[in-house]
Parts: C-alpha cells; structure tokens; sequence
C-alpha cells in the first residue's frame, strides 16, 4: 500500500469534506423529505429550493454563546458533543467507498467499526450525565439499555455475513460480492444463502436504524415526554456536534449496510462498477431512514426491548445456525 | 407463544401497508399554501375587522348616527360623533372610531345596524408593532375606498 | 500489514514513519496511565469511569502495538463498549448525588500504607521481571487471519473457552436471582 504523506492527507480532507457536507446537507434531505411525505415544500426560502439551508442553519449555530449551565459537570460536558462526532468520523477509514476508494483496508474493519459505535453511545451517556438534568440523564439510561440490546442482533447478523465471505474485512467483504445482484449477500444464489439472508439484512437494518437512535426508536430524544433527551441542556454548536454525529451514524449504518449485504460497489447488472453506484445504494438507504422516520410514530421503550430481546435475536441466532448448516451443508 | 408468529406477521404487514401510503403521499402535490407568494382569496362570510358602507353613488356613509352599533357593542370599542346635516334633515357622520384592540369580532354592530352602514371587512393583513394601528378611523377608510374606486 | 514495530536501537528522528509510530506509542501510554490517574483520583464516580474507558482506549493501542489487533478491537469493543458504559450506567441507577469522599473518614490508619506497600511490591516485582526476562522478537505475521483465532479459541484454548462461557452462565443465574429476590 502506498503509504506516502499525500495519501494520507488526500484521505484526510476528503472523508472531513465527505462528512462535514453529509452532516450538513442530510439534515437539509430529511427537511425536504418530511416536508414531501407530509405535502409541503419545505425550506425554500435561503437559495434556491432552500439549498443554502445549511449554511444558514451552521452560522446561526455557530454564533450563539455556548452555553454551560450551572451545575453541570463543565469538562464531559463540553467533551461529550465532541466525543459523539469524533468516532462516526473515524469510522469513515475502513469504509470501501470502491475498489480503489479507501483509506485503510483494514482486516478488521467490521470489528472496528461496531468498537467505534459503541463510543458514540458512550458520549451519549456521558452527556446526558454531565447536564445533571433529569430528563437527560432519564434519556441517556433509555439510550444505554436501547443500544445494548440492539446491538447484540446486530453482531449477530454480522457473523452470518463474516461467515459467508470468510473475512472480516470490508474491502474483501464487498470484493466476494462482486458479479450482479445475485452474489450480494442478499440475494446470494450459491450455497442457497438467498432462504435466509434476507432475514438478516431487514434485522441488520432495523438494528441500524435503532442503533443510530432514528424514529421510531428515537427514545433517547422523546420530544414529547423528555424535552429533548440527552441534548436538553446543550444549546449552539454542542447541539450542532451531537446532530451532525447522528447524521454521520446514519451515513455509515447506510455504508456498512451497503458493503455487507447489497455488494459494494457493485453494479446490480455486472455494468460499470464504481464509486457511483456505492453512492446510489447508501442514499437510497438513507432515504429509506428518512421514509422510516416521517412514517411510524414512536414506539414505547418496553416495546422496543421486546422487539428486540423477544424476536430480533432468537430470529438472529436462528438465522446464525441454518447459515452455518448451510455453507457446512453445500 | 400464543399470538407471536401472528404478531410477526401482522406487525410486518402493517408496517409495509404505513411505508406504502407515505410513498404515496412524497408523490402528491403540495397543499400548503405559500402564502407571501400565494394571497388567499377571503369566503364570503369571513369577519375582518368592520367597515363603514358606502352610498354607492356618492360614497357617503350609509350611517345616520343612530348610535346603535355604540351602544350594542359589548366591549365598547366603538365610538362614533355626528352634526347636524347642513340643510337637510338628519345627522351626518364626523368622526367613526374603532378600538380594535378590545374588539373580539362578536359582531353585534353589525346585526344591530338598522341601515346597511356596517359589514365586516375582507383584511386579514393585520399585523404591527404598534398598538395604536389598531385604533382605526373607519370614515378615512371609506375615503381611501371610494379615492381607490376612482 | 497493521504496524511498523520500531527494533532499531537509536532513537529514530522524529519525522519518519518509525519516529511517527514512536510518538503514537507514548500517546497511548500516556492515555493509559493518564486515565488511570483519573479513575483513581476523580471525586465524581462518573469521572472515575470515563478516566477507566481513557485508561481502557490507550490499553487498545498498546494491544495494537504488540500486534493483536484483534484484541485491541475487542478491548475496545467489550472494555469501552460494554463495560464501562455499564458501570456507568449502574451508576446513574444507583445514586445521582454521588457522596464526595465516602468512606474516607473512619478508615484503618494501616489502610494507606498497606496499599502503598502493596503497589510499590507489584511495581517493584514486575519491573524485575521485565527486567531479568529474555525478550524475544516475535517475527511478524503476515496477515491476520479470523479463521485462525477461531480455531484457536475452538482448540488450543477451548477449555478456557468453556469454562469463561460457564462463568458468564453463573453470573446470568446470579443476575436472575437477585433480580428475583428483589422482587419478591
């Protein structure tokens, strides 16, 4: 691997650009989307079509005073935004965006992304924590519990996938998929994984939207019951952190999901495989999120660990066994 | 584990069933309306603020001065001066105040005006920093109508 | 194919890839003992623990030094991942005006040096160990390779294998337990 300093540096300022324009922009995709789904326009007022929407929404946020309340624990406060955004930008590293598009192809590139996951979760905790508010801190328990029990289905799902590919490395991952739909580890056609994968793919992303704590499993920011959750307190450009980390969540649930089950890069017809056709299938999901959230209302949380300890993992671990039978099998 | 596989497949069902109808909706026109872009055209029976009702040929006030909107008004936002009219019989209109600020829209002046002088007008623009906007001279108003209807 | 383990004997200058690697190694020690310090000093519980996922991140790049990535991912996946967040979460259960300095006012007067004397003897033994023991230099491997770990844990290691998975077997029963007492 080349591993001279402008690679590095060219991979540095790319993933920022790639992140801070999803962050900002994403936030704009959901307004538009919502305000489709529910027929209105949306921002339309700031540019064409609202499109400098962003821009003005980053300035303002910018510009406020940042705000650190009495009483509130004054170092994880100020640290916890920080510590939210920072590992969904580190995860950007290991992702495939194509053959030739990656920064790290690390072996272990599916570990480390779920190890990063779970730091974002912790910043939620300490956040919620630091404001010493009792909705933030009822909001971070229900994050915690929420993101613990999702993220067991989650891993694994993602040893069926690891199974079938042989790797634990994205890259080597997306390259098995290679060749039409049909090798996508959704609809694989050899060893007839095809009969469950599926079933793994909706229960990774249903753990997706869960883990990125969307609607409807947005418990940690009940607008209606707790305020604002875990970011009551945090007002200005902490607010700002803690909302483009959620959106930066989303973009690399839509990556990982993307590279495990529907090929990579790969062209559905075996035409022109690029970093295009990556682009298409992560926005495609990412729209799905938005769908998701402007469709179905909130879920209660005892609810949403049924979902989760009662069918997602007995499908999962199930789901885990006939993979394993049947690669043994054919 | 009575009901669980039926709970699965319902629950998937009417989740696929809320994803259809809101892909349904992202393909609709808007309905909102854009409103500094787009003026609403008021119903008929829309109560604005009233107004003073014009002689259709000279534009006088249709008003005698009875004092019946005064005194039928309950929050007394009304208050109207008349003179004696110059030769003929009958008072003419001086002066007809409306104190909008107190003004709940209730409408009593308007049924207890024996002489189509009153109606409620189409203005739903009502906006303004300063609380004294709301004290309308209502016979300037009829002359800035009649003005615009030259 | 992870890291360029530094073997020369004089130090490398600074702006080369070993000097680089060099000054990454002293950061994740720092950020093992500096969070460590943490743990133990912090008046607050909560600082206490996020001190332990700090002490726990720069123990992951250690790992990752020695050249076991995947332990390093796991040490961050369960350490930070997991248990920390649960502990801190046991916390916040627990007490959410957290008693500043419990405990520290009718301790035993042998307290303070016993557990001086007990570090100081650990310190002391290990640096002698470190000391008298013949490193040898692994080679290093050329890719890492799961199915390996796999089998590994599934044959050369599967009775520690069992018998981890027979402990986290009682401490479910255990959890069921109080949590059934509690109940009651």
């Amino acid at each position: 691997m080349d591993t001279s300093i402008w690679r590095a540096l060219f991979y540095l300022v790319g993933i920022m650009a790639f992140a801070g324009l999803n962050a900002a922009y994403l936030g704009w995709c959901e307004r538009k989307g919502a305000a489709r789904i529910q027929r209105r326009i949306g921002p339309c007022e700031a540019g064409y079509g609202g499109l400098w929407q962003p821009l003005a929404d980053g300035l303002k946020l910018m510009s406020k005073q940042l705000l650190v309340p009495q009483g509130v624990d004054g170092i994880i406060f100020r640290l916890a935004p920080v510590l939210a955004m920072v590992p969904a930008i580190t995860s950007m590293v290991v992702i495939p965006f194509s053959e030739n598009i990656q920064a790290r192809a690390m072996e272990l590139s599916v570990l480390l992304l779920f190890a990063l996951a779970s730091l974002g979760m912790l910043a939620i905790l300490l956040g919620g924590w630091a404001s010493g508010n009792k909705y933030a801190i009822i909001s971070s328990a229900r994050a915690v519990s929420q993101n613990l029990a999702y993220e067991i289905p989650m891993l694994v799902t993602v040893i069926t996938v690891v199974m079938i590919s042989g790797s634990m490395n994205l890259r080597e991952i997306a390259i098995d998929q290679q060749g039409g739909f049909w090798h996508w580890n959704i609809f694989r056609l050899e060893n007839g994984h095809f009969l469950t994968m599926w079933i793994s793919f909706i229960i990774f992303f249903i753990c997706s939207v869960a883990e990125t704590n969307r609607a409807p499993f947005d418990m940690a920011e009940a607008e209606s019951e707790l305020v604002a959750g875990f970011m009551t307190e945090y007002g200005s450009m902490g607010f700002g952190l803690f909302m483009m980390g959620e959106y930066l969540n989303i973009v690399v649930g839509a990556c990982l999901t993307a590279t495990l089950f529907l090929g990579g890069w790969d062209c559905p017809f075996g035409l022109t495989p690029g970093v295009w056709w990556f682009l298409i299938k992560i926005y495609v999901l990412i729209f799905t999120f938005i769908w998701i959230r402007w469709t179905y209302p909130r879920t209660q949380i005892y609810r949403l660990l049924n979902l989760s300890w009662k069918i997602l993992i007995p499908f999962s671990l199930a789901n885990l066994l006939i993979t394993a039978a049947l690669i043994k099998v054919f | 584990m009575n009901g669980y596989w039926s709970d699965i497949f319902i629950g998937s069902k009417s989740l696929v069933t809320g994803l259809l109808i809101t892909a349904r909706e992202f393909f609709k026109p808007v309905v909102t309306e854009q409103y500094p872009y787009e003026v609403p055209t008021m119903t008929p029976l829309f109560r604005g603020h009233i107004e003073l009702i014009g002689n259709e040929e000279t534009g006088a006030p249709n008003c005698v001065v009875c004092g019946m909107c005064q005194r039928a008004c309950p929050s007394e936002c009304i208050s109207l001066d008349g003179k004696k009219a110059e030769g003929g019989k009958g008072k003419v209109l001086i002066s007809y105040m409306l104190d909008f600020t107190k003004c709940s829209l209730c409408g009593s002046c308007v049924e207890s005006c024996n002489f189509n002088a009153l109606r409620f007008s189409k203005e739903y623009n009502l906006a303004s920093f300063d609380k004294n906007d709301f004290i309308m001279d209502l016979l300037k108003r009829l002359e800035d109508q009649n003005r615009c209807k030259q | 194919m992870q890291t360029i383990v530094c073997q020369t004997t004089a130090a490398p200058a600074l702006f080369t890839a070993e000097g680089m690697v060099g000054v990454i190694f002293l950061l994740t020690v720092t950020l093992v003992l500096t969070g460590a310090v943490i743990a133990v000093n912090a008046q607050r519980l909560v600082r206490a623990v996020a001190g332990l996922a700090i002490c726990f991140t720069g123990l992951a790049g250690v790992y990752y030094f020695l050249l076991s990535p995947f332990l390093a991912m796991m040490q961050l996946l369960i350490y930070v991942g997991a248990v920390s967040i649960l502990i801190a979460f046991g916390i916040m259960m627990a007490d959410p005006e957290e008693k500043r300095g419990v405990g520290m006012k009718n301790r035993s007067p042998l307290a303070g040096p016993l557990a001086f004397s007990t570090g100081a003897l650990m310190f002391a033994a290990l640096t002698v160990l470190g000391l008298k023991t013949q490193w040898q230099v692994f080679p290093r491997q050329g890719t890492f390779d799961i199915k390996a770990v796999g089998m590994a844990l599934l044959t050369t290691h599967s009775l520690v294998f069992e018998l981890i998975s027979i402990v986290l077997l009682l401490a479910i029963i255990g959890a069921l337990v109080l949590a059934q007492r509690g109940r009651n």
